[in-house]
């Protein structure tokens, strides 16, 4: 056919980026990434409802979220990586499934941290493990050792954080960095991503148009925006999705679980 | 093209670049083409296909009816329509056929005299082409999933097997028997290759979840296991501290180079390792659908620039940028589960088998006239080829 839009090789776009790169200044191509991801990222935190939690928690957005927004999924991760390194951005490993990571600015998770511990007698452990943890360690979890070597805290002071949330245990002797109140989160995510799976499987054929699921009612199941749901299981790939001329289209994929 | 064509001319471009650009163009418009298929002799489905190297012209299938075919893909017949007719057939009824499901066959990598088939019914023949009788048998004490010839060995004739038992088994050609057991894995051994660079690096995929490479000629155990966090211990839970995958590995491709190594997983990821350090390169290629119990058949392009992966996933063939992770297309056409694929280098040709028993050939689409010259043909009163009238649009436009 030949209105079919074949693909092209990078190398027979000569002209396209000749023009383009009179125009473009290509030094900053790589700010603009990084920038790029930030904003991606603020977009998504709004999206976080934050009255549900009484404000306690910090505004936490899924790794995979923004695989929704931003089509090349290895920058995405690079840029990521770059944040954490420079100490912008936390990654936490929530639990419920190996390949979700829960990202959330540190200046925020070091201001709800505190607002959560304010009169208690764990504040200073938590703001000495805070000073350590923030500009320099971008790890995710943490044994024994390092606690004890590097981090030069005693056995004692470990069992406070974890009593704090900032820990939490992940087998003998390691355990994993967490937000304090998160479970709370991740029973409301988890619930909301099935309630909204179950919304696209049960309409006609499986597939659902983006803003038709945009505007339906949420059930009471649904304790987060329709947005926020709807990044998730476009980034995780739990849905497909399939540009048609009404817009986007979103079909569910068999074989999954949840 | 034209471009390309008067740049190596000139000696400003290198001559490799116009063979590289053009087989990029062509492996990203393939498709079906009803002017070609493959014989349809299976019948039950196609596990594995494996072209020779040498010439590119024979294709050999194995299927889950134990049968073993071999098509020849050059089309002599000076017609467009062209159908790649089987040569001959280790069918059920000869005495020597496998019993249960053929899982791998592979061409003696040097002449076509010669091809190695192993299965379920925990054998794997050495078969004579010609009289299309084995001259070698090996017994293994279970399924035999996968087996791999180092294609670029001179000075050893190594086949590696893999099957339920957690050792690697090397068996000899030369001697007839199996010489050399290369332990380390807990579990069944779901897919091995040899690297393409140097003879005597083995990778092996285990249900384990581990991924290691071996040197055949060091005694003692593997080179090193592939680790999916590089070695960032905090990022894994304890458990699957140094796996390459979260489920079974069951898929490995080497490069046509060499230097990378993909591996499959059951856990919908597929990871890409450079081989020499065992580094995860981090590239993200997204859900790579795979529920494969078995090992999964899955190829790289070779020759193009950039390289394409070619995976199956589920009903359809995913094609993926190797070092960029994007899914460039799905090729759809199969009515069930695509097994595996295989790419033709010379033709720039892919050829999928799956459980609908059929084989695909999905062909470069030629290039389209130019404008010029269909204006010219619907000047002289008609396309090229004599359409029916009443077949004839008349109200689609050629714009756009």
């Amino acid at each position: 056919m030949s209105r079919k839009r074949a693909l092209i090789a990078d190398t027979f776009c000569l002209m396209k980026r000749r023009r383009s790169a009179a125009d473009a200044v290509t030094g900053d191509s790589h700010a603009e990434g990084a920038a790029d991801i930030r904003s991606s990222l603020q977009n998504l935190m709004t999206l976080f409802s934050r009255k549900l939690f009484n404000d306690s928690l910090p505004p936490v957005v899924l790794k995979h979220q923004l695989y929704s927004l931003h089509s090349d999924k290895t920058s995405v991760d690079k840029q990521l990586n770059e944040l954490r390194a420079s100490g912008e951005l936390l990654m936490f490993q929530l639990g419920f499934d190996s390949e979700a990571f829960a990202l959330v600015f540190a200046e925020d998770y070091r201001a709800k941290v505190l607002q959560g511990e304010a009169g208690r007698e764990t504040l200073e452990t938590v703001e000495k493990f805070l000073d350590k943890l923030i500009p320099g360690c971008s790890d995710l979890s943490f044994n024994k050792e390092k606690m004890l070597k590097e981090f030069l805290f005693t056995d004692s002071e470990i069992t406070q954080l974890v009593k704090s949330g900032v820990l939490t245990v992940r087998d003998a002797g390691s355990w994993w960095l967490s937000i304090p109140n998160s479970g709370k989160f991740i029973k409301y995510f988890i619930k909301g991503r099935k309630a909204v799976l179950g919304m696209v499987k049960k309409s006609k054929y499986g597939e659902i148009l983006k803003t038709e699921l945009e505007g339906r009612r949420t059930t009471s199941h649904v304790k987060f925006q329709m947005k926020y749901h709807i990044h998730d299981i476009v980034g995780a790939e739990l849905v497909e999705c399939i540009q048609t001329t009404s817009g986007t289209l979103l079909r569910y994929v068999d074989g999954n679980i949840n | 093209m034209l471009s390309f064509l008067y740049a190596r001319q000139s000696g400003l471009d290198d001559p490799v670049r116009l063979r590289r650009a053009e087989s990029t163009r062509r492996v990203l418009s393939l498709e079906l083409n009803h002017n070609r298929d493959v014989a349809r002799v299976h019948g039950n489905g196609i596990n594995t296909l494996d072209i020779e190297v040498i010439d590119g012209r024979y294709m050999l299938s194995g299927g889950s009816d134990g049968v073993i075919v071999i098509y020849d893909l050059e089309n002599n017949s000076k017609k467009l329509q062209y159908s790649c007719k089987t040569v001959c057939t280790v069918g059920r009824s000869s005495r020597h056929v496998h019993k249960f499901s053929v899982e791998t066959v592979q061409w003696y990598p040097h002449d076509t005299g010669m091809f190695v088939s192993s299965s379920f019914d925990k054998t794997m023949k050495v078969w004579d082409t010609e009289t299309l009788k084995p001259a070698e048998e090996f017994q293994f004490d279970g399924n035999v999933y996968c087996h791999h010839m180092s294609p670029v060995a001179r000075k050893h004739s190594l086949i590696a097997v893999g099957t339920k038992d957690p050792k690697v088994q090397l068996c000899d050609l030369k001697s007839g028997s199996c010489i050399h057991i290369l332990q380390g894995h807990r579990g069944e051994i779901l897919s091995v290759r040899w690297s393409p660079r140097y003879e005597h690096i083995l990778a092996t995929a285990s249900t384990d979840s581990r991924v290691r490479v071996w040197d055949v000629r060091r005694a003692s155990g593997s080179l090193f296991t592939l680790d999916q966090h590089n070695g960032d211990k905090s990022k894994a839970s304890s458990e699957a501290v140094n796996t390459a995958h979260n489920g079974r590995a069951n898929g490995l491709c080497f490069t046509a180079d060499g230097l990378h190594l993909l591996t499959t997983g059951t856990d919908d990821r597929m990871r890409l390792w450079n081989s020499a350090t065992g580094e995860n390169t981090l590239v993200n290629y997204g859900k790579v659908v795979n529920e494969s119990r078995k090992g999964l058949k899955f190829t790289v392009s070779r020759g193009c620039s950039p390289e394409f992966v070619f995976v199956p996933c589920g009903t359809s063939v995913a094609v993926y940028g190797l070092h960029s992770g994007e899914l460039i297309t799905m090729l759809r056409g199969h009515y069930n589960n695509v097994d595996c694929c295989e790419f033709h280098t010379d033709y720039q040709e892919l050829y999928s088998g799956g459980k609908d028993c059929n084989i695909l050939a999905w062909v470069p689409v030629l290039r389209q006239p130019d404008i010029e010259d269909e204006e010219n043909n619907s000047k002289r009163g008609g396309t090229q080829a004599a359409v029916n009238p009443a077949f004839e649009d008349a109200w689609s436009s050629d714009e756009g």
